[in-house]
């Protein structure tokens, strides 16, 4: 009994193990508070601010309204937003009736010989003619459409009584007509903005498919849309954004083919969205994601028209700002990011194959430091005696160990890549001859890192070059250095938790309730012919499984 | 709806949460402990038998856990023996799952540190799995199972893909005489192979999860099926291989038997390589399923929020793992965890499924 006893005991942890067990509990609790409490602090921020601005803005939309006296009405325009200098108003009799009439607009916003032809010429001579026959102007309501009607030949023209409203159409580029005797404004639009010209899509460039590209105005990007083919589907829902400058973005989606649980929830996500201003589609991507502390993207961005209309009839939904040329994409599946849409335009072996090789590519850029790490410095057995022996015949007269000389390089990596993008292009050649050339080089021999880490760190990097999204690259470009601590750490053994931890963290994010990595989990077999394969078109009869849609047959 | 609020798996998942449970340390130890029993070639007949009893303890399982629908072993039980008895049973298997989970660490610490991390401190390599682990854990077995998709083919392909290719050693003659001996010895490795099917008592919880319970049955006949073709592929393998002497000399059979032959043109020298980084994704799955069970349990039966049992549970398992000394405890505590499998096996499902029926078909009670 006592013997039993005293071996019962000696199986006991001394208490170091306790410490380490205690240890154990302690660090992923502080974790998961610290990433719990930042989380609610995001979230929260957002709701309180949401609040406070409800309250606020309820006050501004009883706007005031036009007393209907020409005199007061253009003194209460000029009192609101005459102390701006490109505000101009012009004050005239109209011919015939000797009446006096105001027109306001910001210059630069319109053709000034529109103006000069359409309305000002008209107003002040060929009413002339016009009276001729009339004798007198129309009493006080009748007089706007007479205006509309008989006199002014503008496609676009409306009546307003609202001075907020009127205020912010004269600044956003719409003339303001004023006429002694007409009760309300007659607000007409001439819009003379300048906008660049469509050019091919600079981030996403093919060898073959079309080569046009979004551009910043949101009309021009819809009607580029809508010019894809013709359908009566294709709906687009307009949007009001930004709560201090506005600006306007479209949900474009086809009505037969989207589930309408996603759409409500995109639409919802969108309502929701809260801030001051929208520079870029990027503010709506970060506003709507599901996941804030993910390294993973859930929308993607794309200047290609082509892009967005075969991502609408998967069942995906777009979403466009004014004043951008980056549409985004939602839901996303990590697949979408490794896709490009000459993989459809160029047969299918092809196609397949360059797939097949992106994959690879993208893996490697993820994986091939820690490798390297993991073989050299933990399990040089693992690899053939001879590479095992060159590569150490290289190293040595490195004075660091393979981690801290991986990263070395890779960080001067990136950070050569990043003065590269911000350099003017005529310097960014010589950028890369100082930096590839002269720093690599020089490196090697000054001993400081091996030639065979050169191979593996530029290997990775013309690999992450070749994943077609820009921002995914910089995903994995982030998650290499992670893989590459794992890796000095705890070896072969840490890079596979590594694996692991990403596998872990893919399965449980999700792009709008799409699990990010369907369909190589949740399998979804046929949505396979569109992954790693890119199956004849005859084959691909069917929309993608994992969107839900509401046609699931691609051909009639 | 297109958001899924629902935590149920698949019938596929649930196949393959069952072969990832299932399929863990046996690769590695399965051919030396079954010959070191039987003494013979014959121990594939043994895993063979071995797995079609498993097959059929489990649909009985299948079969009790369909009775009570969406109710896991932990909820149903008390309902056919009453709650102080049922506390008991599920305690015990809650200790069970948990001593498994720190088996399954353990064992993965005991191999990276012989074969790929010499030196390293135990604790680093246990905790740094736990930590993976608890990670996932989170996500609730919807996740599991997804990251089991991700990780199930990678290791059937690199599996199958090592024994193709050390069919270049293998010599029939190894696996002969066929039943030199008789059947006896056979029989005598059946206490040995029914271990390495340890853990397919998730079942009793997976059905609750299910999507379709209906096709429970379905799911665990190709579920450890899975399992019972690599088995008997590892053993005819390693056993055909290394041969019976060999095997007995050996701690690790099966690496030993990748480690005999080269792969010339590759960027490795020994398959073995590979192999291991498979295994050691099996290991993580394997002990994700029973530390996502045993927090499944504790959280059940007394009635705690999930993620404090998540919490609670990383030092049990920690500790648990710690408690072996050296690598023969380890295989010891191995041998244990079969031998309680045995006894929960007689317990839980056993017990249970026989007051069910009297209770049911006997004094037609209401269940």
């Amino acid at each position: 009994m006592i013997s039993m006893w005293s071996q019962f005991v000696s199986y006991i942890p001394d208490w170091t193990t306790f410490m380490q067990a205690g240890l154990t509990l302690l660090i992923p609790i502080i974790i998961c508070y610290s990433f719990r409490s930042l989380h609610s602090m995001i979230k929260e921020q957002n709701s309180t601010e949401k609040r406070a601005l409800s309250t606020d803005s309820s006050g501004e939309t009883s706007g005031s309204k036009l007393a209907g006296d020409y005199k007061s009405d253009v003194e209460l325009i000029k009192q609101a937003i005459g102390n701006n200098c490109d505000v101009h108003f012009r004050e005239f009799i109209m011919g015939g009736y000797e009446v006096g009439a105001t027109l306001i607009f910001v210059a630069g916003m319109q053709a000034a010989e529109h103006i000069n032809t359409q309305v000002l010429q008209i107003l002040m001579m060929n009413a002339e003619k016009d009276s001729k026959d009339n004798k007198s102007l129309p009493s006080n309501s009748e007089l706007s459409a007479y205006m509309k009607q008989k006199l002014l030949p503008v496609c676009e023209i409306k009546e307003v009584v609202d001075i907020r409203d009127l205020n912010q159409s004269i600044l956003n580029g719409h003339i303001a007509l004023f006429i002694e005797g007409m009760p309300n404004a007659l607000v007409m639009s001439m819009p003379n903005e300048k906008t660049r010209s469509i050019t091919e899509p600079t981030s996403e460039a093919l060898i073959r498919g079309p080569r046009i590209g979004f551009t910043e105005v949101l009309s021009e990007n819809t009607a580029i849309l809508r010019r894809q083919g013709r359908t009566e589907n294709l709906e687009m829902t307009m949007y009001e954004v930004g709560n201090y400058l506005k600006r306007n973005l479209v949900v474009a989606y086809m009505k037969d083919i989207v589930n309408l649980d996603l759409l409500e929830e995109v639409k919802q996500r969108i309502s929701k969205m809260d801030m001051d201003y929208f520079a870029e589609s990027g503010y709506v991507e970060q506003l709507i994601e599901d996941n804030i502390l993910s390294p993973f993207q859930q929308g993607q961005n794309t200047e290609r028209p082509d892009r967005v209309i075969s991502a609408l009839l998967e069942g995906r939904i777009a979403i466009l700002l004014d004043g951008t040329p980056f549409a985004l994409i939602v839901p996303v599946t990590f697949s979408m990011l490794l896709q490009s849409p000459e993989d459809y335009y160029e047969r299918w072996i092809p196609g397949t194959l360059l797939r097949i090789l992106r994959f690879f590519a993208a893996f490697m850029a993820l994986m091939a430091p820690a490798l390297y790490i993991s073989f050299i410095s933990f399990h040089p057995g693992l690899i053939p005696t001879e590479l095992a022996i060159s590569i150490i015949e290289a190293r040595q007269g490195v004075p660091f160990p393979a981690t801290i000389e991986g990263l070395i390089l890779a960080i001067s990596l990136e950070i050569l890549r990043e003065a590269g993008i911000r350099l003017p292009k005529p310097i960014g050649p010589a950028m890369g001859i100082v930096g590839g050339l002269i720093i690599g080089e020089a490196s090697v021999q000054a001993g400081i890192v091996s030639p065979f880490l050169v191979i593996v760190v530029a290997f990775t990097a013309i690999s992450s070059f070749s994943i077609p999204m820009f921002s995914a690259g910089i995903t994995l470009r982030i998650l290499r250095f992670v893989g590459m601590l794992f890796a000095g750490t705890l070896g072969m053994y840490g890079t596979v938790l590594f694996f692991l931890l990403i596998c872990s963290h893919l399965t449980k994010l999700k792009s709008f309730g799409v699990p990010y990595v369907t369909p190589i989990s949740p399998f979804r077999i046929n949505d396979w012919k569109d992954l790693f394969l890119r199956a004849p078109l005859p084959l691909m009869k069917q929309r993608p499984d994992m969107m839900k849609t509401q046609q699931k047959k691609r051909r009639s | 709806m297109f958001i899924r609020s629902d935590d149920k798996i698949s019938t596929s998942q649930t196949s393959i949460f069952l072969t990832n449970t299932v399929l863990g340390a046996g690769i590695l130890t399965l051919p030396r402990s079954v010959t070191n029993v039987v003494q013979t070639p014959d121990a594939w007949i043994s895993v063979l038998l071995g797995g079609v009893m498993i097959i059929l303890l489990a649909i009985l399982m299948v079969k009790l856990s369909q009775q009570f629908p969406s109710n896991t072993v932990f909820q149903y039980s008390k309902r056919i023996v009453g709650t102080i008895p049922a506390a008991v049973l599920c305690l015990l298997l809650i200790i069970y799952f948990i001593i498994i989970a720190g088996f399954e660490a353990r064992v993965m610490a005991e191999v990276t540190l012989f074969y790929l991390l010499e030196g390293t401190p135990v604790w680093a390599i246990i905790i740094s799995f736990i930590w993976v682990g608890a990670y996932l854990i989170f996500g609730g077995i919807n996740s599991i199972a997804r990251v089991y998709q991700i990780v199930f083919p990678i290791s059937i392909l690199i599996l199958l893909l090592s024994y193709f290719l050390s069919v270049r050693i293998f010599d029939i003659d190894h696996l002969r005489p066929f039943l030199g001996e008789g059947i006896l010895p056979v029989i005598k490795g059946l206490k040995s192979t029914i271990l390495i099917f340890t853990g397919f008592e998730v079942i009793m919880n997976l059905v609750a999860h299910m999507q379709h319970p209906e096709q429970a049955v379905k799911a665990v006949v190709t579920g450890i099926s899975i399992p019972i073709v690599l088995y008997l592929l590892t053993v005819v393998m390693v056993i055909g291989g290394l041969s019976t002497d060999g095997v007995l000399r050996s701690t690790w059979p099966t690496l030993d038997l990748l480690r005999s032959f080269e792969v010339a043109g590759l960027f490795f020298e020994r398959f073995e390589f590979p192999f291991l980084v498979i295994w050691l994704m099996q290991m993580f799955c394997n002990f994700i399923s029973f530390y996502f069970n045993a927090s499944l349990g504790i959280s059940q039966v007394f009635g705690l929020k999930a993620p404090s049992v998540f919490f609670g549970l990383m030092p049990l398992i920690f500790l648990t793992s710690m408690i072996p000394k050296r690598i023969n405890d380890v295989f010891n505590l191995g041998d244990a965890i079969g031998v309680m499998g045995i006894i929960m096996f007689v317990l839980i499902p056993g017990m249970l499924s026989v007051i069910y029926i009297i209770r049911k078909k006997g004094l037609k009670q209401d269940v």
